[in-house]
């Protein structure tokens, strides 16, 4: 056997693990995003599944939008909502405590498909299974959805290094879909095309489908990665949340990070 | 701000491309919720375009994209072509 199968192998042997607790401000959640993916990369953390707890509202915008095209920026600055820019592409989220449902696979590279659109398919399944569980009739839609026919419920953002994918998610469960809108520039280019604006702000959410509470949807989660890998339960260490706050000080509470485009 | 071009790829993602020229393009931003690996190859693509002159053709700025070395997701080259051909058209 040569190193590099030792290490591969020893990459998806290693245990899974979740991490279900810790509410942070959304600067630390997406920073703990780079955090942990090089964790994982480096092979220190194996398969690694964390759910989210949010502080306040925010906007989670995606690495290549423009700030300016997809926020209000009067509205966020006089309601104290942070924008702050992921390390993943796609699109913005709203997001407000309790009225969303946020997690993230840290997976080592061979776990996952070299193919991007399968890529998506299988890492979004195991979430839509766990809907389909509680009654909600959820599907994949590519590249990046997760639907029901009366809209979007969330959606995925994948960013890859050579040695981890990163795959996260965020599903409306219970969100002020009015308030989404004040936050939000959702669709105002295109006002010409109306059936692409409406599509846009057509969000499908999980407690309009189901009488399980935010925590039973979490539950369902966890449920399904623990019959799937039998993953144990842990906290983020002080070093993780450590270089997290270092890394808000560099870049994710920066203006030049969040602003920068 | 800029002439602007956005389309919506079909089964794909929002592109814009902002495009500042006189009698070059002098700056290009590349933009929307498009994914694009490695992530510097957005600014990559942006320079590839920047630096023509105003009169370009379409082939000329499709060959330049196309030879940023980059995984598009949800767009293609094409795309960033036709949006900044559209800028420069009207």
């Amino acid at each position: 056997m040569t190193d590099d199968t030792a290490t591969a192998t020893r990459q998806t042997d290693q245990p899974w693990t979740i991490v279900d607790s810790g509410t942070y401000s959304e600067a630390i959640q997406q920073a703990l995003e780079r955090v942990l993916l090089d964790r994982v990369a480096s092979g220190e953390i194996g398969p690694t599944l964390r759910i989210w707890y949010r502080e306040s509202p925010a906007v989670a915008l995606g690495r290549f939008q423009a700030y300016a095209d997809e926020v209000a920026p009067e509205y966020v600055d006089r309601e104290g909502i942070d924008v702050v820019r992921r390390i993943t592409g796609g699109g913005a989220m709203f997001v407000q405590p309790g009225a969303v449902v946020t997690f993230s696979l840290y997976l080592p590279a061979e776990m996952v498909s070299d193919d991007i659109r399968q890529s998506y398919a299988d890492l979004d399944r195991w979430a839509i299974d766990a809907l389909r569980n509680l009654g909600v009739e959820a599907a994949h839609e590519p590249l990046n959805d997760i639907a029901h026919e009366t809209g979007k419920i969330g959606g995925s953002a994948q960013r890859r290094t050579d040695g981890a994918v990163l795959h996260h998610t965020t599903m409306s469960y219970a969100l002020d879909i009015a308030e989404m809108l004040r936050v939000l520039r959702v669709g105002e280019e295109k006002v010409s095309d109306k059936a692409i604006a409406s599509a846009e702000k057509r969000v499908a959410r999980i407690a309009d489908h189901t009488d399980a509470s935010r925590s039973d949807v979490v539950d369902a989660l966890i449920r399904e990665v623990r019959e799937q890998h039998g993953a144990s339960e842990r906290e983020l260490t002080d070093a993780e949340l450590a270089s997290a706050r270092n890394l808000v000080t560099e870049q994710f509470g920066t203006d030049e990070w969040n602003r920068q485009l | 701000m800029p002439p602007r071009a956005s389309k919506k790829v079909p089964d794909g993602k929002l592109v814009r491309v902002d495009v500042e020229a006189e009698d070059r393009i002098d700056d290009v931003r590349l933009t929307g919720d498009f994914f694009v690996e490695p992530h510097a190859a957005r600014r990559d693509i942006e320079a590839a375009i920047e630096g023509h002159a105003v009169d370009v053709d379409r082939e000329t700025i499709l060959a330049a994209v196309e030879d940023v070395e980059a995984t598009l997701i949800g767009f293609s080259a094409a795309d960033v072509a036709d949006l900044t051909m559209e800028v420069l058209d009207d």
